[in-house]
């Protein structure tokens, strides 16, 4: 990507984030909610309905769903970049794979700005403190979740111009997987047979990936290694579909 | 010397419509049908455009105008057929897409001109003589809903006629903002042609075709159905 792309990239992620924190007072406040109130809601449905027995599953709860929500609401709202920005596809000449990527990087940025949140929730609620091995940690969970999610988001963005369930599919899809991955219980609550077939879901890799790093600063090799040869894969597929079926989306919109 | 536009026998058909699963799934030879109904949007469309010229194309609505403009943008593709565009093109198709009606105007004129595929510092060096041009003055602080709609297009038309480019694409936004602001634009493209810049222009404003083109051709029904210097090309169509 040249320069030029990526100053277009920063334009088109920071409009979003400047229109989305402008038109509330409570902006950023609204943006942590969401994740907050959906962890106290599974807290309290699993935790003493459900009677799950885990240790700190506050913790264990908060450190997946934030990373969860970047993945998922970044690859929908990508799924859909193409539409809701027609005029830039139709009208001017911009590389076309940069909307979708706008639509993660977006994602990824809330995210960021999530961190302090998250990482303070840890030292109150569960006294975990920092690890100075965050400082390659973090940064290389961020590269990879970012290489393993844009290339989907491309692949569902120019497929949804040309078959429009997509979008719906991959709705479905996500809330299927929230529970699949899984991101309310501890893997090891699933039944011996089952788990292995669990433990092929390229998700699972990367939410165990950062579950490791906040809670104790370490990172299942396997697994990582698991999720960076997936998302190898996905841009393979991503490149080929984009090559092959991206330069007619103009006429389809 | 050659030609900075060259189209060589450009055909092109909008064939594949978009189609829902459900019709992918429950009736197929339906999908097919729909996707290869041929109809042809332009047949074997062939023209020069030589550098500093101003190029105009008439014709009625949905001859295949537009199709021809985008064609030479690079947002569509042609099926067959040739095609050579030489030098930095600017497109004013539709002015300000990409405008956000919650970012101020100066906001939207860096977006919009990374968009048309300016950098920073580009916008940045030219911001002053942008805003000017515009004459919009304090109102670019301002966030764009508080536009009026011709505001709107004098933000989009400023920063476009401040793009460094060799060649504009043009369709049909002539109209731009109350007639001073259009005699405005239209010195300015002409000024533009003087430096050599290249216009290819679309347009129903046969006046504002007359006095900013010299060459042009009609498309009816997506053919080349007359070619030659403008003047004459608007009197064959509209009569004498």
């Amino acid at each position: 990507m040249n320069a030029q792309a990526l100053e277009l990239l920063y334009l088109l992620v920071r409009k979003d984030l400047k229109v989305r924190y402008k038109s509330s007072i409570l902006g950023y406040a609204w943006a942590l909610a969401n994740p907050f109130v959906f962890a106290f809601v599974y807290w309290v449905a699993f935790k003493y309905i459900m009677r799950v027995q885990m240790e700190n599953y506050s913790l264990y709860l908060i450190t997946g769903i934030f990373p969860w929500l970047w993945l998922s609401i970044g690859v929908t709202q990508a799924t859909r970049s193409y539409q809701n920005n027609a005029s830039l596809v139709k009208k001017v000449r911009i590389p076309r794979a940069i909307l979708p990527l706008s639509s993660v990087v977006q994602e990824m940025v809330h995210f960021l700005f999530a961190l302090p949140v998250i990482v303070a929730f840890l030292a109150f609620a569960g006294g975990f403190g920092l690890h100075a091995s965050w400082l390659w940690q973090l940064p290389l969970m961020l590269a990879v979740q970012l290489a393993f999610v844009y290339p989907v988001a491309l692949v569902f963005a120019v497929g949804n111009v040309y078959v429009h369930d997509i979008e719906h599919l991959a709705g479905l899809a996500f809330a299927m997987l929230f529970f699949l991955t899984p991101m309310v219980y501890p893997i090891s609550m699933v039944p011996e047979g089952l788990r292995r077939y669990f433990e092929l879901n390229p998700l699972h890799a990367l939410m165990d990936g950062w579950r490791g790093v906040f809670l104790s600063g370490a990172i299942d090799a396997g697994k990582l290694a698991y999720a960076i040869a997936c998302a190898a894969v996905f841009a393979g597929i991503a490149w080929f579909a984009y090559r092959r079926f991206a330069p007619r989306i103009a006429e389809l919109l | 010397m050659t030609p900075v536009v060259e189209c060589v026998d450009l055909w092109k058909s909008y064939s594949g419509r978009r189609v829902g699963l459900k019709t992918l799934l429950l009736r197929p030879e339906a999908a097919r049908t729909s996707r290869f109904a041929r109809r042809w949007a332009l047949e074997g469309v062939s023209f020069t455009v030589a550098r500093g010229q101003g190029f105009g194309i008439l014709g009625a609505n949905g001859t295949g105008k537009t199709t021809l403009l985008s064609i030479l943008l690079g947002t569509v593709l042609a099926d067959r057929g040739s095609l050579a565009v030489r030098g930095r093109v600017a497109s004013l198709i539709e002015i300000g897409a990409g405008f956000h009606p919650e970012l101020s105007g100066r906001d939207n004129l860096f977006l919009y001109g990374a968009i048309l595929g300016m950098r920073r510092l580009e916008v940045a060096e030219r911001y002053r003589a942008i805003v000017e041009f515009s004459e919009l003055g304090d109102a670019v602080e301002e966030p764009l809903r508080t536009y009026s709609a011709g505001m709107v297009a004098r933000l989009g038309f400023s920063l476009i006629a401040h793009a460094p480019a060799d060649i504009f694409l043009i369709d049909e936004v002539l109209a731009v903002g109350d007639a001073r602001f259009q005699e405005k634009c239209r010195r300015h493209l002409q000024e533009f042609r003087k430096r050599n810049g290249t216009l290819v222009i679309v347009s129903h404003d046969m006046e504002a075709l007359a006095e900013v083109c010299d060459e042009g051709i009609r498309l009816d029904l997506g053919r080349v159905a007359d070619a030659g210097p403008i003047g004459d090309l608007i009197r064959r169509y509209h009569g004498p």
